[in-house]
């Protein structure tokens, strides 16, 4: 029994990145049902809810009487009981070392160049800063292509490590960096043409829509 | 068990000496009991396409186990805990909770620590880095008193010194040339607690014996 929990609306700017979507990928991908509990702001600073997040942020997944944060452990959590890591102990090991690198060598700097562009794009800091972080990033980036080179996916067949890479391009989406690298961009649309990613997707803009604050 | 062999500079400047992420395997490695070689690169050897073979972004550690090649400091101490019952419980739910904890460490914590002290250590001359302070402290701050306030009056992340105890420990260390940890008291103490074991002594060490050997003669 999973219950997913995540917030009932971001504004359009956020909608389909918010982290509840590797674990709604991976859960689609290996068959599960899931429940959904939304949280909003209010309650995500609550006693209650910050004793089960305590940096107030979603996802969180209970399974059973495990409750669990951070997307990449819950993915990599559901890879070791699912066929979503590879069976050889070796393929595994490099499957996790590529979770580990999109989370702590890719995703900081996209992070933080989407937090310039979304809430700093006009601070003197920002417009100095922002052109040598973008440089940084692409290089990275290249050093991934270079690395990712003629195969298709991270490691062997399409694995938990390719949902982690490629939900953590999607905070990406207002830029070009993706679609100028012409690897990564065929490796982004391989994985996002996955039914299960389609309909991870649509479930959480679905959330989104229905929850829609009404007009002032 | 295959001999294990991990990769590491041969020398680092002073402000990242103790702070590099072969630490982490090296005390993985000691609280496990578990030997290794090192080998070290000199100056340039971590831009060769030889090692981005290995680690594709020519950072360290690398580690080789036999025929197993890993990179991602986290991603080796995961691997080496899942052989240790000092660094990893054995239920599947206490795993799961270990590895919540390291995901938290370097996604969660480790990102907005170098944010902020970069500011300081590459960045203290360019003319942004002032403007960008306040932000950069504001979300350290916040990531570590939800941090604090996760730990609260427990002496370890979970039940017990786990690898989560260890990769947190390290991220803090980030930290050594601030008073900020001091001001989450539950947070000190715990790197405290942490740092006093003997393996990470040893590891400590060992790092730092290399930078000794290969420091660069005065000109």
């Amino acid at each position: 029994m999973y219950t997913l929990i995540t917030m009932p609306w971001v504004p359009p700017t956020f909608q389909g990145q918010v982290r509840d979507l590797p674990v709604r990928w991976a859960l689609e991908e290996i068959g599960a049902t899931y429940e959904v509990r939304l949280v909003d702001d209010a309650h995500r600073e609550s006693e209650a809810y910050r004793a089960k997040q305590p940096f107030g942020k979603v996802p969180v997944l209970e399974i059973d009487g495990l409750t669990l944060f951070e997307s990449a452990a819950i993915v990599q959590h559901l890879g070791e009981t699912s066929w979503l890591l590879p069976a050889d102990p070796s393929l595994r090991a490099q499957a996790r070392a590529w979770m580990f690198a999109a989370m702590n060598s890719i995703d900081p700097d996209v992070i933080a160049l989407g937090d310039i562009d979304h809430f700093a794009a006009d601070t003197a800091w920002g417009r100095e800063r922002r052109p040598e972080l973008e440089k940084s990033l692409r290089n990275r980036l290249d050093d991934l292509a270079q690395a990712l080179g003629a195969r298709e996916y991270l490691v062997g067949p399409f694995s938990a490590a390719d949902i982690v890479m490629i939900t953590v391009f999607r905070a990406l989406r207002h830029t070009a960096l993706i679609s100028q690298n012409p690897a990564l961009r065929a490796y982004r649309d391989r994985c996002e043409t996955r039914a299960a990613f389609r309909r991870a997707l649509d479930a959480q803009l679905q959330t989104f829509q229905l929850h829609e604050p009404s007009a002032a | 068990m295959s001999k294990i062999t991990l990769v590491a500079f041969q020398w680092v400047p002073p402000f990242a000496q103790g702070l590099v992420r072969d630490l982490r395997v090296r005390w993985a490695l000691e609280e496990a009991g578990v030997e290794y070689e090192q080998k070290l690169l000199a100056p340039g050897e971590n831009n060769t396409p030889e090692y981005r073979a290995l680690q594709p972004f020519g950072q360290v550690p690398v580690y080789h186990e036999g025929d197993l090649t890993l990179f991602e400091s986290g991603s080796i101490v995961m691997h080496v805990a899942q052989r240790s019952p000092v660094l990893l419980p054995m239920d599947q739910a206490g795993r799961a909770k270990v590895l919540q904890w390291m995901f938290a460490a370097l996604n969660s914590v480790e990102p907005h620590v170098l944010n902020y002290t970069a500011l300081d250590t590459f960045f203290a001359n360019e003319e942004w880095s002032k403007g960008r302070r306040p932000s950069a402290e504001k979300t350290m701050r916040g990531r570590l008193e939800g941090l604090s306030r996760g730990l609260g009056t427990r002496e370890y992340f979970v039940d017990r010194f786990t690898a989560a105890d260890l990769l947190m420990t390290t991220v803090l260390r980030f930290m050594r040339d601030t008073k900020v940890v001091a001001d989450y008291p539950n947070l000190a103490a715990l790197q405290a607690r942490c740092e006093a074991r003997p393996a990470f002594k040893r590891a400590l060490e060992a790092q730092m014996a290399n930078f000794v050997k290969y420091a660069p003669k005065a000109a």
